[in-house]
């Protein structure tokens, strides 16, 4: 019986020093994914003092350029936060001539794509601008190809692949007013704010389309917290009107002194404390 | 915003854009009947103009064939058409020393290129620096015909011509 009993124990003990091993070994990957991705606010302390992921600033992480993988064909995002300035577009055509694309205070957006006409990729969409009408783009935004300006690029290589229904500018500048990294590159401004709303590039045109409907859904979202941010405030309003009205009906007219207490010895004050703690009960039963 | 070239220079206004091309090869400017033949005068290939208060489409002709499909309420298009030498100081195109005013009694339906509903036009001949042109404006709602006169003048008022 006792050796029965011997043998329970050390049955025991040994599986609990599994189980002890397999809690260790879980909270070691747990960790380790929780380091991978970027740690939590305020950071975790290991024994070897503060973990590289708490070392982080709170807040959202910000990607470096060297992090970002991007297929060959396609440019790298610009290193930098938020969007460019957005600017009218002032350069020559490909037919000898001179132009101007309004961007800014017009009432519809602009869609910039910029464009080479030694760039492999960008072949992909130039054949797709030759048809405007198949690239699904929303009634109010306007496509303008620019290409870097006559100094840089050949107008006659421009010519062969530009299409007869989108607007082609050679503008240098334009390049580097966008911050432009490459081509293919594309920028959606609103013509009424004269903000950028998105950029970005693809290897092409449905992922371009892709990054364009993300921005319609975020300003779609947008608009949708807007309207609701809207009804909260009348709310609030009508509130304070209710408030308002109880108050002058009660003879407390703006600037009355009981509206202002000397601070939290203020006899008033503690008045008109207790009074709101018996108001209380009264509030939340109000429909 | 200004755009220069062909000896043509122009300031847009704020919400204004404009393109300064050449008519395509091919166009022809006309013929003339010389001993009971007719006989083309030639290809002409002159600078053409073209500015406004909107989105202007790539598929337009030199008198705004296109853009005056889109015109609406607001709408104003501004055309400078330069023709041959052999246009140059005569009975037609009198020589001036600037771009002509246009007057909203110049305005009117029969005097568009292409009648559209709702819409005015006036053109003015001269000769500039030597060179022939037709101004040409369109007011997408001819009730604001007044206004959109002032307007095309102030625009008008900044293009400078310079001798070929």
């Amino acid at each position: 019986m006792a050796a029965v009993v011997a043998v329970l124990a050390v049955a025991v003990a040994v599986l609990t020093l599994l189980v002890l091993g397999l809690l260790r070994s879980h909270a070691d990957i747990l960790q380790r994914l929780h380091e991978l991705d970027g740690g939590a606010e305020g950071g975790v302390n290991t024994a070897a003092g503060v973990s590289p992921a708490a070392a982080r600033p709170a807040g959202p992480r910000t990607v470096s350029r060297a992090e970002v993988n991007t297929f060959p064909q396609v440019q790298a995002p610009p290193e930098r936060e938020g969007f460019t300035d957005s600017r009218d577009l002032v350069g020559v055509g490909v037919d000898d001539d001179a132009l101007t694309i309004r961007v800014t205070g017009v009432e519809h957006r602009t869609l910039v794509a910029f464009l080479s006409g030694s760039c492999l990729t960008c072949q992909r969409f130039w054949d797709a601008f030759q048809k405007p009408q198949k690239l699904g783009l929303p009634r109010d935004v306007r496509p303008v190809i620019v290409t870097k300006g006559p100094e840089q690029e050949s107008p006659a290589a421009i010519a062969r692949v530009a299409p007869s229904a989108v607007p082609v500018v050679m503008d240098s500048s334009a390049w580097e007013a966008y911050d432009v990294p490459g081509s293919p590159y594309f920028v959606l401004v609103d013509g009424r704010s004269g903000q950028v709303q998105g950029e970005g590039t693809g290897i092409d045109w449905s992922q371009v389309k892709g990054l364009l409907t993300q921005v319609q859904d975020d300003a779609s979202y947008a608009d949708d917290l807007e309207s609701r941010r809207v009804s909260k405030y009348r709310a609030d309003d009508e509130r304070e009107r209710r408030v308002d009205d109880e108050l002058l009906a009660a003879g407390v007219t703006p600037g009355d002194p009981s509206l202002y207490g000397e601070g939290p010895d203020d006899p008033r004050r503690a008045a008109h404390q207790h009074d709101h703690e018996h108001d209380q009960p009264d509030e939340r039963t109000r429909p | 915003m200004r755009i220069e070239a062909h000896g043509i220079r122009a300031e847009l206004p704020s919400g204004w854009e404009g393109r300064i091309s050449r008519r395509q090869a091919g166009t022809l400017t006309g013929a003339r009947t010389r001993n009971g033949t007719t006989e083309v005068v030639g290809e002409d290939t002159a600078p053409v103009l073209h500015m406004g208060n909107f989105a202007l489409p790539e598929d337009r002709g030199d008198f705004g064939s296109g853009a005056v499909d889109l015109m609406g309420t607001g709408h104003l298009l501004v055309v400078l058409v330069e023709y041959g030498p052999d246009s140059v100081g005569t009975a037609l195109y009198p020589t001036v020393s600037s771009v002509p005013r246009l007057t909203s009694r110049m305005f009117s339906s029969q005097a568009l290129q292409r009648v559209q509903r709702g819409q005015a036009g006036a053109q003015r001949f001269f000769t500039m620096n030597g060179r022939a042109f037709c101004l040409y404006a369109v007011v997408g709602d001819q009730r604001e015909v007044g206004a959109m006169a002032t307007t095309a003048n102030d625009v008008t008022r900044q293009i400078a011509i310079t001798t070929r």
